[in-house]
């Protein structure tokens, strides 16, 4: 299964070093180093705060982990195609929030069906995520500036929405709830994180699309050099325009999550979030210089985030402490990339 | 070809998303257009009202009153207070408020309508002060008097306005402490810990909703012969007035996000609750109260029984009156909009008739399961 995951970003990373006896094992070499390493610095951890926090040992630490881990994993599977073309998504985060504030005010105060709110999320999401796609293909701009002045665009688009006021989604108990139910249900009395179940679905086509479709491989193929891409006649941009919108769509689904498990959001927020799913991206293999990088490594990666956003506070880190940890991580992450491609090279 | 047909498009799409998140914005007011209309026409109703005798000329009197906006319910609840008043006084009132609290414009001009209407008195809640100074002056010149309302007129220039009528935020967080205390008191045994979720440590409303709740909760602990501190955020340790002492057994633990998101917030609480000796724990406003009822989602650990977390929360909202319904909050504080709209009547009706006036805190109130639909608080409720 791993194999299938995507492989092919690790195996163009390690096939030209010089390995040792570990990275030359046909086992290791088809998983890929750095999902090894992930997962063991991902049970370190876990280990490490079962041991300073009794509380992190209970059945809903895993549950508060999963809560965090939706929205993230989604917008970690979007952006990750981003990365791959050697561009980047930085709308996602405010986007998020832009599109279940617009969700949710459509429930709340236009009154429409939960269902109409919850298109409506996911459409605003693949509008937005079109418009990235062709600034950026078609307008040449650099990545980073067009979703960045999407993420100003969408961030006033949300407040204007909702005329300033924060949105409520309705709650689990409340009649039109049901929406919650379905990232966490209640088998008598148990909740059970159904979400992950999505994510995993999600995850397995979105490798196997990336991996073993004509799109997805040209996709990776703009990431490693797009002028011998174009030169063999793939019509590069609307690849990469396929890109930002895959990014929108899974935004839009993040949105839908985000509202499941935490239910109310302000306008201007979210800010900040694409971040922590960027992070988890590039922990995982993704790199930040395109034509690399797999699904099952952002999931990893991902994980990485929300252990730590689920276990530092339960040990007593103040929150600020919190954002500069995470920064941290994030720039020991992106410099283990660099260290990646300086070996390349 | 067709791509550019496509581009052409998808751009029609987002722009027509654009204009109708606008559109809906801009019909909006229509609705809150229509309940001005019965204020207006208002005229002395009642004007035999036996309890407060009106002056003779209470008739001619009018009131023109600026609120920072309609939509919300909040503003619904003070409009309904001044309509019961302006029955009661014979008295016409005019309400207004801009689209949206970001529109100051709209609120300037509305203010100079007012203004221009030449009223007995002006009710202000306003957006920014800086941008109605030159317009408080006229009315200071033009011997109008102008009473604050709400957040009021912060920072105005002295006598520009004669009193404000507000909610006092820390009185408010004071009775919250009182209802939780009283809650708890017999299971303060050993060292407990009570947990405060603050939206941040920047706005006054807010730090003085926790402050009064943290300086009230120390206050009646040591009473009963307990000791108690702060710890925490540094801006709510520095300023409670809460004599903190080492290894005191109530320990008040003050949680404040790096970012007003929920997701931080709803961390903040779930790791209050997983402290094993937290007795209970308050959010401070809608936002900090929402935190509290997502962390319980996953913990089930709120309520009144045994070994079981009392929590509080302050103001209203569709999820938080549910939890309050539920059982998982105990109880609730909300201000009392409708009677800030009727004090606020009152006031500008003292001051127009030379009376003297001062601050009034409008108050509030404590709402839980069992009095949540009574007639004097189903009205200061809203979703």
């Amino acid at each position: 299964m791993r194999q299938r995951l995507g492989i092919r970003g690790d195996e163009t990373m390690t096939d030209k070093k010089q390995g040792n006896a570990f990275t030359n094992n046909p086992i290791v070499r088809a998983i890929g180093v750095q999902k090894i390493v992930v997962v063991i610095v991902l049970i370190a951890m876990i280990l490490f705060f079962s041991a300073m926090s009794p509380a992190f040992r209970q059945y809903s630490t895993l549950l508060s982990i999963m809560d965090y881990t939706y929205y993230l994993a989604f917008l970690g599977i979007g952006v990750t195609f981003c990365l791959i073309t050697g561009g980047v998504d930085l709308s996602i985060g405010t986007g998020m929030f832009c599109y279940a504030l617009i969700g949710g005010y459509l429930i709340n105060y236009v009154h429409t069906p939960v269902i109409v709110g919850i298109l409506a999320t996911v459409a605003c999401g693949l509008i937005a995520g079109t418009i990235n796609g062709l600034i950026v293909s078609k307008g040449g701009h650099a990545p980073f500036l067009a979703t960045l002045c999407m993420m100003m665009i969408l961030r006033g688009l949300g407040a204007l929405v909702t005329g300033g006021a924060s949105i409520t989604w309705p709650g689990a108990t409340a009649p039109n709830g049901w929406t919650r139910t379905l990232f966490k249900m209640d088998m008598g009395g148990t909740k059970v994180p159904l979400g992950f179940l999505w994510v995993l679905i999600l995850a397995v086509v979105m490798s196997i699309f990336l991996n073993r479709s004509r799109p997805g491989r040209y996709i990776i193929a703009i990431g490693s050099n797009k002028e011998a891409t174009r030169l063999s006649g793939v019509n590069v941009a609307v690849y990469q325009t396929l890109a930002y919108i895959i990014s929108g769509l899974f935004t839009g689904l993040a949105a839908l999550a985000y509202s499941s498990a935490f239910q109310s959001m302000t306008p201007g927020g979210g800010g900040g979030i694409e971040l922590n799913a960027i992070g988890g991206a590039i922990i995982g293999g993704t790199s930040m210089s395109g034509g690399a990088g797999t699904i099952a490594g952002t999931i990893l990666g991902v994980f990485i985030m929300s252990v730590l956003q689920t276990g530092l506070p339960l040990i007593g880190i103040q929150a600020n402490f919190q954002q500069i940890i995470i920064g941290i991580v994030l720039i020991v992450a992106v410099y283990i990339d660099v260290l990646k491609n300086k070996k390349l090279a | 070809m067709k791509k550019k047909v496509l581009a052409a498009l998808l751009s029609a799409a987002m722009v027509a998303t654009l204009l109708s998140g606008c559109g809906s914005k801009a019909e909006e007011p229509a609705a809150p257009a229509e309940t001005e209309a019965p204020a207006e026409t208002e005229a002395p109703a009642e004007a035999e009202e036996p309890a407060e005798a009106p002056a003779a000329d209470a008739g001619s009197m009018s009131f023109e009153i600026v609120s920072k906006g309609l939509q919300h319910q909040y503003w619904q609840a003070v409009l309904q207070g001044v309509n019961n008043k302006a029955q009661e006084l014979g008295v016409t009132v005019n309400f207004v408020g801009p689209d949206s609290e970001s529109n100051i414009d709209q609120q300037v001009q509305q203010l100079q309508s007012a203004l221009n209407a030449n009223p007995t008195a002006i009710g202000l809640a306003a957006l920014d002060t800086n941008s109605v100074m030159d317009l408080l002056q006229q009315a200071k010149d033009g011997g109008i008097p102008v009473v604050g309302f709400d957040s009021g007129v912060p920072n105005a220039p002295e006598g520009s306005v004669l009193a404000n009528c507000a909610t006092d935020n820390y009185a408010a967080g004071e009775m919250a402490a009182e209802k939780v205390y009283e809650a708890v008191k017999d299971r303060i045994d050993g060292t407990v810990r009570i947990g405060v979720v603050a939206q941040d440590a920047t706005s006054e409303s807010v730090v003085n909703r926790g402050l009064g709740f943290i300086d009230k909760f120390a206050e009646l602990a040591v009473a009963d012969g307990h000791t108690a501190t702060v710890i925490g955020n540094d801006r709510y340790i520095s300023d409670s007035k809460c004599e903190k002492t080492e290894g005191a057994n109530v320990v008040l633990d003050v949680r404040v996000p790096a970012q007003v998101t929920s997701e931080l917030s709803a961390a903040d609480a779930t790791a209050l609750m997983n402290e094993s000796d937290t007795i209970a724990i308050y959010g401070s406003n809608e936002h900090s109260a929402n935190a509290i009822i997502t962390a319980n989602e996953n913990l089930s650990k709120c309520g009144t029984g045994e070994g079981q977390i009392v929590a509080a929360g302050f103001d209203s909202g569709a999820a938080q009156k549910q939890a309050v319904k539920d059982g998982v909050l105990l109880g609730s504080i909300t201000q009392a909009p409708v009677k800030m709209g009727e004090i606020l009547v009152e006031t500008l009706y003292a001051a127009a008739t030379g009376g003297t006036v001062s601050d009034t805190d409008t108050g509030c109130q404590w709402y839980t399961a069992e009095n949540i639909d009574d007639p004097d608080i189903a009205p200061n409720l809203y979703d």
